[in-house]
């Protein structure tokens, strides 16, 4: 078992499910309650990675973000060196391509919370923040926990986007799937069949805690905790 | 449900695929490591014209076709860019050869940006501050990999340079990270450094030939091949005076006798 790979692959899934939960929260929570004409395109875009074959992801990466470009080369000198080859490109990489893993399990859990708590805790004089802290979120536990979830198990079977923009540099870029890769390429087969099941049974463990939890916590709206 | 001129819509779109399919030609099935892309369309071009198979190539590299064809994928043709993946084939029995067949030599070259260096490129400016990253071909899967990891290791390069090393997936790729930018500086193949892509990005200067072994591509015409003749034909061109000159152009010589 390649630790290197182990480590930096859950490092990545690890700072990934971070980053998204920060930044899908505040999206998903407009997405729940925005009345606005703009919700179908910015659900569609959320949506995009689903269907988007990685390698296109990994090309844009590569390419309109690259070095040659105008907002390639700001992005380098913000960073200090191109997006490619490194950890922070391949997180960058893995918060789009998990984005919607992230946005619809938690717009669907906010959005099925019931109006008439928001509405009693508006009367109470609770703000916008005051009601997603203290209502939205705690109501909301079962969602926030599937989208951290799917985005962790997403991220730990990226291969796509990794492969076109990686690099492949040990400890940095050469996560388990492009180690499985690899070793299946160098013919170590039995290598490759301990890789492969172990991130079969990581995936499998992280389906079973999301199933096990979902049927405890089924939101009831009397439930203020 | 549905009126008959939607079912007649959703019938033809279902059907749409098998009515697109050609009747079926000979095709022939090549197998074509990533250094080879260049230079095969306009030998397959030619081929087509003179014997009026239809031929279909995939680019991969070395390894990865090598282990396709050990996986059973329905090749006629496996050219590499080495004689040690051709001879995993033959040693499985799947190649109709006992031995590949040698059909062309490569070289390495060091390419770099334009404008990186001023004064003469070599394998020692690769030390110099100003490359951050050198793309290489994973040396397992690619033999110019092996190869560009060989000449570097041998020129003492290896502690100075291990830090700024990217590994491409294939040759294509590495040369791709040099295009595009993400790397300064990419050790190739002659054949893709010829390129006017890669011409119009950086130029390129040979790898002393001492420091690497020869890259020996070989041949294996593959024993389930559907039909084998068009694969022995097409062996046969790449190895006719008109094939080698072709094979010239693009920077792979005969093999060194």
């Amino acid at each position: 078992m390649d630790t290197v790979a182990l480590l930096l692959t859950l490092r990545l899934a690890l700072v990934t499910t971070g980053i998204l939960l920060v930044l899908a929260v505040p999206l998903a929570y407009w997405l729940a309650f925005t009345g606005s004409r703009a919700k179908v395109l910015v659900q569609a875009v959320c949506a995009l990675p689903i269907v988007l074959p990685p390698t296109v992801l990994g090309f844009y990466l590569l390419v309109a973000l690259g070095p040659r470009t105008a907002f390639g080369r700001i992005l380098t000198h913000f960073l200090g060196h191109p997006l490619a080859f490194s950890f922070a490109g391949l997180v960058v990489g893995s918060v789009i391509y998990s984005l919607p893993f992230a946005v619809q399990p938690l717009t669907a859990g906010f959005a099925a919370v019931d109006r008439s708590m928001l509405d009693a805790a508006t009367t109470l004089g609770s703000g916008r923040w005051d009601r997603m802290r203290r209502v939205v979120l705690p109501l909301s536990r079962g969602s926030l926990l599937t989208a951290s979830v799917l985005s962790f198990a997403h991220t730990i079977g990226e291969f796509g986007v990794v492969l076109m923009i990686g690099g492949n540099l040990p400890g940095a870029t050469r996560t388990l799937s492009i180690a499985l890769y690899d070793q299946v390429q160098d013919f170590q087969y039995a290598q490759a069949n301990r890789t492969a099941l172990f991130l079969l049974a990581i995936c499998l463990v992280a389906l079973m805690l999301l199933y096990s939890l979902r049927t405890e916590s089924r939101p009831r709206s009397a439930d203020l905790v | 449900m549905f009126s008959p001129l939607r079912r007649m819509l959703l019938v033809s779109a279902l059907l749409l695929p098998a009515m697109l399919m050609p009747a079926q030609t000979k095709t022939l099935r090549i197998a074509a490591a990533a250094d080879l892309q260049p230079v095969l369309p306009t030998l397959v071009h030619n081929f087509e014209k003179s014997s009026g198979a239809k031929v279909e190539v995939s680019y991969a590299s070395s390894a990865t076709l090598a282990t396709q064809i050990l996986n059973g994928a329905p090749y006629d043709l496996f050219l590499a860019a080495n004689l040690a993946f051709p001879q995993k084939v033959v040693a499985a029995n799947l190649a109709e050869e006992s031995a590949p067949v040698t059909y062309a030599q490569g070289s390495l070259v060091l390419w770099a940006h334009h404008g990186l260096f001023h004064h003469g490129l070599t394998m020692q400016s690769l030390t110099s501050p100003t490359v951050h990253r050198i793309a290489v071909a994973n040396p397992v899967h690619a033999p110019y990999g092996a190869a560009a990891m060989a000449a570097i290791q041998s020129l003492g390069l290896k502690p100075a340079l291990q830090p700024k090393l990217v590994f491409a997936e294939n040759i294509a790729q590495a040369a791709q990270f040099g295009q595009s930018g993400n790397a300064d500086c990419a050790l190739i193949s002659k054949t893709l450094a010829i390129t006017k892509t890669m011409q119009q990005a950086g130029r390129f200067v040979a790898v002393p030939v001492s420091t690497y072994s020869l890259i020996l591509q070989g041949a294996v015409v593959l024993r389930n091949a559907s039909d084998k003749q068009p694969a022995i034909d097409f062996l046969r061109y790449l190895q006719s005076p008109a094939g080698r000159n072709l094979l010239a152009t693009g920077g792979l010589v005969p093999p060194a006798q």
